[in-house]
């Protein structure tokens, strides 16, 4: 039987907005994933370090203070200074600029509050070869 | 996306150029004709091409309950509120059990108060924001402050750069509250602090009091209310600073540092519209408001005082989308505190009787597509809080799906509500659909329903047990998952979302391309660099003395309002108050544990803690 797909839901910091975070965990749970969540009030480190231990295929970062750029910057460089390759997915708050930063710097697919739960579901899918 | 609706809708969109998709009305049963997009250019008025059928049923009715899924029937006759009695169960407005509102001429004498939270980047652009829309009709200042702040950490605390400045500015001590009051009146003007959790609202209450003191006032004169509520901080915002008993026992000390010194201000308000949110239904959300009133009044006797003493409950509340339930909603809440303070507390005073309800409309209603449709949900849930009595209004801004309020967004949110009052006469009698059939037996069914909820809560320990034990986020967990199931399988239509999708039109886009935007990173270190400026210019030994002070104060259970107001008047920020009160109570200086003690505070605190 194929290992399941391992996705890590994360939080960063002091946003308390959990809604779309939990929202995922149950549609990639129904979606025959694994789910890790990490809940709220996390570092950047301590999702690295916990998506490092728990062996995930994909770190899924929700936020809704409009920091994406800023919290996904610093993972993708705990990263690389682990030398690890894993993916990034990110969805909340976030402006076109956003995107294309986050696009740029190796985020694999940005979602914004207006995203459809199907489409997200189809790239996360994508990304873990599902 | 799901549907029958969507997919027509889907084929229409593409078959028209999205402006002139957004004008279709549906339902129709005459032939439209579709236009292509080359030929719309420079005109909204084009040749036909193509003749398309039209479905009768599109857009039909796909449910029969509530958004908290109560069954509807089609009709309701004076038989389905027969057992209701006028003079007991509804009564004149101003008269218990105050269904139909507080006062008896209600709106007529005072309308309801223009709230929302006003809070941007800096002290400055907010005190200019305050100023305007104080012009504009805002007569409820409503303070709040960035996420880190409200979980008591200062800017340069590690975990706060990612969530600075969302919910505003970063208040960490006195200094940024005199500028952003500046020009302002702090007496006898209604604020109200929408923060995380309790030691916040002491803290910034502490704040007023030390400005009002500084300026030569009256701190009695100080008006308005704190949320503070400890079930909320821990049940929706996750919140790592306190412990529930140490929450209960500080909220405690501050209702009694109130009564005793700033008699106007309530330091307590119950506050569904977080759960609400966070997804617990209707039913739920009254309950759970209900039972933490009850919680409070019920620790406040604990401590020999009578709930008179206490006085009028003030709750805030959320206006859902469903419109005759969100109205129900406030009038069975009304009704049952009524009962509860008469029946359980003995309540003799009137006033203390009548429950005062602050609505804020639903952020979460508001939807990304097509941002101009939000000025409908807000208008709608708006009018819900005003037909259903309320005393305070908080509505959200059309463009908050996509970014904070931006400044003309929030403008739209008063002029709403004065073409309410001036263009509509809505405020013109007071409760206008009491004795409707349907609200009546709806305000009923909410409270019955309500009541089986609390019978339950009781059976489970009480609302307290109910957090500890993670009953109580069950409930609005299973909540939120069933909204969630019946989005997907589109029995539940949101507009733009699962239903009725289009591009967004020049309108809608410029919505989206003006809201406000949360300040880049260089901006954020300018803070952090100015918190620790800030606390080198202060007299270390002023500071000392207030960290001591507040010290011996939390560990010797003294009340440490006077204490926090001292502290705030000498500069101590809302990081180092939290952290000298957590150790007060042999806890950890950092709530997430990742700074040590500061040199300074180890330092002040030597002697005494040995």
């Amino acid at each position: 039987m194929a290992k399941k797909a391992r996705v890590l839901v994360a939080k960063v910091g002091c946003d308390i907005h959990e809604r779309g975070a939990l929202t995922l965990i149950n549609v990639f749970r129904d979606a025959g994933m694994e789910v890790i969540y990490t809940g709220r009030y996390q570092s950047e480190e301590g999702v690295v370090n916990a998506a490092v231990t728990e062996d995930v295929d994909l770190i899924a970062v929700s936020d809704l203070t409009g920091s994406l750029v800023i919290i996904c910057r610093k993972i993708l460089e705990e990263l690389r200074r682990l030398e690890m390759d894993i993916p990034v997915i990110c969805g909340g708050l976030l402006t076109k600029k956003d995107v294309t930063d986050l696009i740029d710097m190796g985020v694999k697919a940005c979602f914004g509050t207006g995203s459809s739960i199907d489409e997200c579901l189809c790239k996360v899918k994508e990304i873990v070869g599902m | 996306m799901y549907g029958r609706h969507s997919a027509a809708r889907t084929k229409l969109a593409k078959r028209f150029c999205h402006l002139a998709s957004n004008f279709i009305p549906k339902g129709l049963t005459r032939m439209l004709h579709a236009y292509t997009s080359s030929e719309i250019e420079g005109s909204d008025f084009c040749k036909m091409s193509e003749n398309i059928e039209l479905n009768r049923d599109e857009g039909g009715l796909v449910r029969e309950e509530t958004q908290s899924n109560i069954y509807v029937k089609p009709v309701y006759t004076p038989e389905d509120i027969k057992d209701n009695d006028y003079a007991g169960d509804i009564a004149d407005p101003g008269c218990y059990p105050f269904t139909r509102g507080i006062y008896p001429k209600m709106y007529r004498d005072r309308l309801w108060l223009k709230a929302f939270l006003v809070s941007y980047d800096t002290p400055e652009s907010t005190n200019a924001a305050f100023k305007s829309y104080i012009e504009n009709g805002m007569n409820d200042l409503r303070l709040t402050c960035d996420l880190p702040t409200q979980n008591g950490l200062d800017p340069d605390h590690p975990l706060a750069l990612s969530a600075m400045f969302c919910g505003g500015i970063a208040s960490y001590a006195i200094n940024t509250y005199e500028t952003m009051l500046e020009g302002l009146p702090l007496e006898n003007t209604v604020y109200e602090g929408g923060f995380m959790n309790v030691l916040d609202a002491i803290y910034f209450h502490g704040l007023l009091v030390a400005m009002i003191e500084n300026r030569g006032g009256d701190i009695s004169k100080l008006l308005g209310t704190d949320i503070a509520d400890p079930i909320r901080s821990k049940l929706v915002y996750g919140d790592p600073s306190w412990p529930t008993e140490v929450e209960r026992r500080v909220l405690m000390d501050h209702i009694e540092y109130c009564l005793e010194y700033t008699p106007k201000w309530k330091p307590v308000v119950p506050n569904g519209i977080d759960p609400c949110q966070a997804g617990m239904n209707a039913v739920h959300e009254l309950g759970e408001v209900i039972a933490v009133c009850t919680a409070i009044i019920d620790d406040f006797c604990q401590r020999g005082h009578t709930i008179d003493e206490f006085g009028p409950m003030v709750v805030a509340m959320d206006a859902e989308s469903d419109f005759f339930e969100s109205i129900a909603k406030f009038r069975a809440a009304r009704r049952m505190w009524a009962k509860i303070a008469k029946e359980r507390f003995g309540a003799a005073k009137k006033s203390t009787m009548a429950l005062k309800i602050g609505i804020r409309t639903s952020g979460l209603s508001l939807q990304a597509q097509k941002p101009l449709n939000n000025a409908a949900r807000v208008t709608i849930q708006t009018l819900a809080g005003v037909l259903g009595g309320v005393n305070s209004i908080d509505a959200c801004s059309i463009d908050e799906a996509i970014g904070l309020p931006s400044y003309e967004a929030r403008m739209f949110t008063l002029d709403m509500q004065h073409i309410i009052s001036h263009e509509a006469n809505i405020p013109l009698t007071a409760d206008p659909l009491g004795g409707s059939y349907y609200l009546e037996w709806l305000t009923d069914k909410l409270e019955a329903d309500a009541n089986e909820y609390l019978k339950e809560v009781e059976k489970n320990g009480g609302i307290y047990a109910c957090l500890e034990s993670g009953w109580l986020y069950r409930v609005m967990e299973e909540d939120r998952l069933r909204v969630q199931h019946e989005k997907a399988e589109g029995k539940r239509l949101i507009v733009g979302l699962n239903a009725f999708t289009g591009e967004d039109g020049a309108v809608s886009k410029a919505i989206a391309d003006c809201a406000y935007t949360v300040p880049p990173e260089s901006i954020r270190q300018e803070r952090i660099a100015e918190v620790k400026a800030y606390r080198a210019s202060r007299d270390p030994e002023a500071v000392a003395q207030a960290i001591r002070r507040l010290y011996s104060d939390t560990k010797n259970g003294v009340n440490v309002s006077r204490a926090v107001i001292d502290g705030g008047k000498v500069g101590m920020t809302i990081g180092e108050v939290c952290g000298v009160v957590r150790l007060g109570y042999g806890l950890g200086y950092d709530s997430v544990d990742m700074i040590p003690t500061p040199d300074y505070v180890a330092e002040a605190l030597k002697e005494i803690m040995r």
